[in-house]
């Protein structure tokens, strides 16, 4: 019974520990449904720390290809993000007609876009430090031009 | 040790494991609360400080749809990001003018002329279709439209007021440029104001400054 306890309270201490910093960061939410035949329904939830330390594992060819594709675009994102992380809870932007609502705000830390139209809804959550990160890594990448 | 403590020890280790188990969870739940669960825009203020300049743009449809575009930027951000677009016209922060949409008019020495001279009315212009405006008063470059050109529940009317000094700081790049960055610092320095507003029928547009991300 004693070994069982420390068992798993060793095994419950690291999962902790590993979960802690699994979501230190948040999570990365992202929901996407279009109502029409054949429309995407996407839902998923992904700890926000995994995707910059999922890129250090990615091939480097690829990295290289997805940084020269988006090399216009960085140094913008990363102002944009670096920014914005200075009103973690701020509106930026809202359109509203009969039917539809678009937002893109701050709120705790992270940018949330929603767009709620009769065809499709948009839900996207992401911690800024995440895309600064990952828009820093795509930087790192990208080849000399 | 006895049994009994033991015992009791191994409870213990086994709640705190099974407590420390369920502990992400909780965490999760309130990372992933719903966007919608998030107070409405209308009631929301920014957690900036309020030393922060704010330009708002707020554009309201009155068409059947009824559309309302509320922009807020902070002066703070434009003045960053702005550098770091190289597109098209755009670069460090400024902008090139087509020099043939202005028709060999030199508008640095223009807006130098402007700056130079007295407070006054430059053009008045009062028709039967149009009523123009444009004058320097108390260091600002005021511009007053109104449109009569068509019924009169259809006319339109524009107000723009900018401080000289913002004008002088736009214009203080290159010839045939716009220096955005500078004309954004200079009016990060300003009082609240108002600076464009355009009413006709259909759209009331208003462009202001201030010092607070309230959505109105």
């Amino acid at each position: 019974m004693l070994l069982l306890a420390k068992a798993a309270l060793g095994i419950g201490g690291t999962l902790v520990l590993a979960g802690a910093y699994t979501f230190h960061e948040g999570v990365i939410r992202v929901d996407v449904d279009e109502y029409r035949d054949g429309g995407s329904h996407v839902h998923f939830w992904v700890p926000a720390a995994a995707v910059p330390m999922a890129m250090h594992f990615a091939p480097q060819r690829k990295l290289m290809h997805g940084a020269e594709h988006a090399r216009e675009f960085l140094p913008v994102a990363r102002a944009i993000v670096r920014e914005m992380k200075k009103y973690p809870d701020a509106e930026f932007v809202e359109v509203t007609d009969a039917t539809q609502h678009v937002r893109v705000r701050t709120h705790d830390g992270k940018l949330q876009i929603d767009v709620d139209a009769p065809d499709q809804k948009v839900h996207l959550l992401c911690p800024l430090s995440t895309i600064d990160e990952v828009t820093r890594q795509l930087e790192a990448n990208a080849p000399a031009a | 040790m006895s049994s009994h403590t033991k015992s009791f020890f191994a409870k213990t280790a086994l709640t705190a494991a099974a407590a420390l188990l369920f502990l992400p969870l909780g965490a999760l739940a309130q990372t992933a609360a719903p966007a919608s669960a998030t107070p409405a825009s209308s009631e929301k203020t920014t957690t900036s400080p309020s030393k922060d300049r704010w330009l708002h743009v707020r554009v309201i449809s009155t068409e059947a749809k009824g559309e309302t575009v509320r922009v807020n930027v902070p002066l703070e951000l434009a003045e960053a990001v702005l550098p770091s677009i190289n597109h098209d016209r755009m670069h460090d922060g400024k902008v090139k003018i087509d020099c043939a949409h202005v028709n060999d008019v030199d508008l640095k020495a223009l807006v130098a002329a402007v700056h130079n001279a007295k407070d006054g009315e430059y053009v008045t212009v009062q028709g039967r279709e149009n009523d123009v405006r444009v004058a320097k008063q108390n260091n600002y470059l005021i511009v007053h439209v109104l449109d009569k050109s068509e019924s009169k529940s259809k006319g339109s009317q524009v107000e723009i007021k900018v401080p000289m000094k913002v004008v002088d700081a736009l214009f203080s790049a290159g010839k045939d440029e716009l220096d955005l960055v500078a004309a954004l610092h200079v009016l990060s320095g300003q009082g609240d104001m108002e600076l464009v507003s355009v009413k006709d029928s259909e759209n009331t547009v208003r462009v202001w400054l201030d010092s607070k991300n309230v959505t109105e």
